[in-house]
């Protein structure tokens, strides 16, 4: 008798668990679907002849023997490497001006030296050529040097890799402990001293975090070296010439698995070398809070105006040369530029398609990313699933662009595939570009999940309120600012993203940073500059509407976040 | 104030792994309604996992859980009649107090006027009626534990989980609050479970203590049993302190301590050496030559309300410890290096297997 009262709410939350369990399989399966399968894709046509025929590592061999694989590889590299070294050093001392010196406007400072972030890549190289370019305004400072080659993109990747720098370091260094500043002055140790043994050992896994990110954007970028790289070859520019130039998919296929590797390489290194951070972290620390020092500051301030200067110069530029009637000659402001029915077959369409992308990326990748956060995070899932979907997660973090590009075309243009319809169409670029920038949000809502307290749903269980309940009135309300972030990171991000879309756009579905690409290509660079301002506006506004939400946010939630 | 019924509950034969690690094992447990029951151990003997297998948060590997005549064993938590309060409070942050409340009120469906009279009643209970607005983090903690109280008996529950509800406090309000959930606990007549690591929390507040250690049941009392009659060397080390000593058994069936031949307090012990055990305060310090074992005082401690010393006494194996009332010890001039006699106790002695 009491056998047969139990068994049925048994069963329901028997059910219950099942369910949430089948609804992550299903997504897990969807993310198997659109990252390792198109991988895998990739993978296998780089062993196929042009026919499909399996030849095994005859198209490795082949471009080994062209000399085209040591020329790219070792270019990618000397530039990757020497950007980073640039890149970190700058952006160490603006992180460490910025957090260790009371410089007045810092707020505003960090601002503009994050501003790049909103723009496309492709948007420092169109303005270097304003400045350094045959016709440029500062030409005479490159004594001869041309700016097309290695120089340019040296240039133009540090401007745009510098905000993703500078935002891990500033982490990093705002979390410092103030007691151990406290204990160096006790000790009487030199400013430099307390700075070589308390500050730079502190920032050392952010250091090493923000040198591999600098290094996998640069590596794989593509828009850089298009636009300014000139003749000098470099692994990205291969994949696409390979494919778009001369159609050789299998050799885009190989050059693009060998651009995967050192990537993947320094992924695995960064996840390595953070784990072992993971083990050191101690208890609380007290936040430090740096004191008055006019010496300190002049020297902040110092450090800051190089790249603040470099960045406000390219950004300007660029808007300048965007309302300028005719570069050189006649200097005239005018809108001309931005009248793109002029300029562009579709107008302003790929512009429009862009705000589409951007906007169904952000509904689709935040709910998504949620959806899969909170499944892993927040209720009973078996260890296996959740293993594979932290794998999956972090994946596309090592997974350049054109890599995952390319592995689209292969898997989604096959003919047996019964997807093959999306190809060409905005559902498919907003999948790739939902996958190909996955890995961020998950991170930061998988943090926002963790400061939740773990027994807000045990409580929930015990006073018999349900899942959804508890997920509607608890954790979601909790998880907006973080939800807030991941919102705006998916639409910058598909705005100004060229890499990966560059292989999938169709006629109907082109975009706005593919447009900036097209039209320097056909030599109308004020248009590419003007289409480029456009998206950093964009941008820019998407991220004041931002700030503003979290304005609000903080006003409507300030009084139990105890911060009213 | 509507009046609980707490309901008993039975555990029988619980066993909990996880993987090879055996968390629990043979738990047997029976609690009366209206009972609170403290769950007493050091870290990691498994206090929170029996917890949370009564609440059904996590599952038994094996074993049967009753409440009143309810089968529980396989219920999720959802069915089964608990309120509970974790050392986190886990108070929902962006619920004001009365909303935290009332919240499983609402999710039980219940009539608006209705909720609002029973959060009342209970802001009341909680001596908390003017804070009903705020939200936790403008809360101290002690009002904070005190909220999450009120939220867990909201719905009046039969059974009332508490895991280490005061451990995050300081030791004036932890005082006061062990007075009060007592005190709400009898007057509801809620059955209760307190999970804590903390003896005088258990002593000063439970009807019975079960101690654990290791995932078995080493005891289960009243306070004053597990405290005059621990069952076990590691209950009686673990509850106050406890001087030990090992003995050969003598022929006679009597043991030997120092000096003096006793009889053999239990019955029970085997082997041919015993282990004796008294307290502290047992233990008298007189002036030389008054007819105890000559002692010799190595340290001292000064504890407040006592004198704790740590005495060599000639023939006996480890050093002593030995509570002194300030009065005695004034009486004594008791200092560090001082020859004294020492009475040790031949009544009351605990005896164990050595
Ligand atoms: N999910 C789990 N997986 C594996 N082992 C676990 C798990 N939960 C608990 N344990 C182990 O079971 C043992 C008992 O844990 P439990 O949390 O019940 O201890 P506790 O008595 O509450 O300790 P404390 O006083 O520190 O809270 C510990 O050794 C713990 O490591
Ligand atoms: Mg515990």
């Amino acid at each position: 008798m009491s056998q047969m009262s139990l068994s049925l709410p048994t069963l329901l939350v028997r059910q219950e668990r099942r369910l949430l369990s089948l609804l992550f399989v299903i997504l897990l399966l969807l993310l198997l679907l659109v990252l390792p399968a198109p991988l895998f894709s990739l993978l296998s046509r780089s062993l196929a002849d042009a026919q499909g025929q399996y030849v095994g590592l005859a198209n490795f061999r082949a471009y080994l023997d062209s000399g085209a694989l040591q020329r790219a590889l070792g270019h990618s590299l000397w530039v990757a490497g020497l950007s980073t070294l640039i890149v970190i050093s700058s952006a160490f001392a603006a992180a460490w001006a910025l957090t260790r010196t009371r410089l007045p406007g810092r707020g505003w400072i960090r601002a503009a030296l994050l501003l790049p972030i909103l723009a496309p890549s492709l948007l420092p190289a169109i303005s270097l050529i304003y400045l350094f370019g045959e016709q440029g305004l500062l030409k005479s400072w490159l004594a001869g040097q041309s700016i097309y080659g290695p120089l340019g993109i040296v240039m133009g990747s540090c401007f745009w890799t510098f905000p993703h720098a500078l935002m891990i370091l500033l982490t990093a260094l705002s979390q410092a402990d103030a007691r151990h500043y406290e204990a160096a002055e006790v000790l009487r140790a030199s400013s430099w001293r307390t700075f070589f043994c308390v500050t730079l050992p502190n920032a050392r896994y952010g250091l090493v975090s923000a040198a591999f990110v600098v290094f996998i954007l640069v590596f794989t970028d593509f828009g850089v070296p298009k636009v300014i790289g000139g003749n000098y070859d470099m692994l990205a520019t291969d994949v696409y010439k390979q494919v778009i130039g001369q159609q050789r998919f299998e050799m885009g296929a190989v050059v693009s698995v060998l651009l995967l590797l050192p990537a993947l390489l320094a992924f695995l290194a960064d996840r390595w070398v953070q784990q072992r951070q993971a083990a050191t972290l101690t208890a609380r620390a007290v936040p430090f809070t740096p004191k008055p020092d006019r010496l300190r500051d002049l020297r902040g301030a110092l450090l800051l105006t190089p790249p603040l200067l470099f960045i406000l110069a390219v950004i300007g530029m660029a808007v300048y040369a965007s309302l300028v009637r005719y570069w050189p000659y006649n200097l005239q402001l005018s809108l001309a530029n931005y009248q793109f029915e002029r300029l562009l077959g579709d107008g302003w369409g790929s512009y429009l398609n862009s705000l589409r992308l951007a906007g169904l990326t952000l509904l689709a990748g935040t709910s998504l990313v949620f959806l899969n956060a909170w499944l892993s995070q927040r209720t009973p899932q078996p260890k296996p699933l959740l293993g594979a979907f932290q794998l999956l997660a972090l994946l596309p973090l090592a997974i350049p662009g054109m890599t995952l590009g390319l592995g689209y075309i292969f898997f989604f243009n096959h003919p047996d595939n019964p997807l093959n319809g999306l190809y060409g169409g905005m559902t498919l670029l907003v999948l790739c570009t939902l996958v190909h920038f996955y890995s961020v949000p998950h991170l930061n809502l998988l943090t926002a999940f963790k400061q939740l307290d773990s027994e807000f749903e045990a409580v929930g269980e015990s006073l018999r309120a349900s899942r959804a309940q508890i997920l509607c009135r608890v954790t979601l309300p909790l998880s907006l600012p973080a939800l807030l972030d991941v919102a705006l990171y998916f639409f910058v991000n598909a705005m100004t993203t060229v890499s990966a879309v560059v292989f999938l756009y169709g006629p109907d579905s082109n975009l706005a940073a593919i447009s900036v690409l097209n039209l320097d290509d056909a030599g109308q660079t004020a248009g590419a500059a003007a289409m480029a301002v456009c998206i950093m506006a964009t941008c820019a506004l998407a991220k004041l509407l931002h700030s503003l939400l979290g304005l609000y946010l903080v006003r409507r939630q300030g009084a139990w976040r105890g911060q009213a | 104030m509507q009046q609980n019924c707490g309901s008993r509950l039975q555990l029988q034969a619980i066993h909990k792994r996880f993987g090879h690690f055996t968390a629990l094992d043979d738990i047997h447990l029976d609690i009366q309604p209206g009972e609170l029951v403290c769950f007493l151990g050091p870290s990691g003997c498994g206090k929170t996992t029996l917890l949370r297998i009564i609440a059904g948060l996590e599952q038994q590997s094996s074993g049967r859980l009753l409440q009143g005549h309810r089968d529980i064993s396989m219920l999720p938590p959802r069915q089964r009649d608990f309120g509970i309060v974790f050392q986190s409070y886990a108070l929902f942050p962006n619920l004001s107090v009365q909303d935290n409340i009332a919240f499983g009120l609402r999710s039980l469906g219940q009539p608006k006027a209705q909720i609002k009279q029973r959060v009342d009643e209970l802001l009341a209970l909680i001596g908390l009626a003017d804070q009903a607005g705020k939200y936790p983090a403008q809360l101290s903690g002690g009002q904070q534990q005190r909220v999450a109280l009120a939220r867990a008996l909201a719905p009046a529950p039969g059974l009332l989980l508490l895991d280490e509800p005061l451990s995050a406090l300081d030791a004036r309000v932890r005082g006061h609050l062990r007075k009060e959930i007592r005190r709400l606990q009898q007057q509801l007549g809620v059955t209760s479970i307190l999970v804590t690591h903390d003896q005088e929390e258990a002593l000063t507040m439970a009807d019975r203590v079960v101690v654990m250690n290791h995932g078995v049941i080493e005891q289960v009392g009243t306070p004053e049993q597990i405290y005059r009659q621990p069952a076990t060397p590691f209950v009686a080390e673990f509850i106050g302190a406890m001087n030990f000593i090992d003995s050969p058994r003598q022929a006679d069936g009597k043991v030997r301590l120092g000096a003096t031949l006793l009889d053999m307090p239990q019955a029970a012990s085997q082997g041919a050496r015993v282990r004796l055990a008294f307290r502290p305060e047992e233990v008298q310090l007189l002036p030389r030559h008054s007819g105890g074992l000559p002692a010799c005082i190595e340290q001292l401690e000064f504890l407040g309300t006592f004198l704790r010393a740590r005495v060599r006494v000639a023939g006996l194996e480890p050093l002593l410890t030995v509570d002194v009332d300030p009065r005695s010890a004034l009486h004594l001039h008791l200092h560090v290096g001082q020859q004294l006699d020492a009475h040790l106790p031949t009544v009351n002695l605990r005896c164990y297997a050595a």
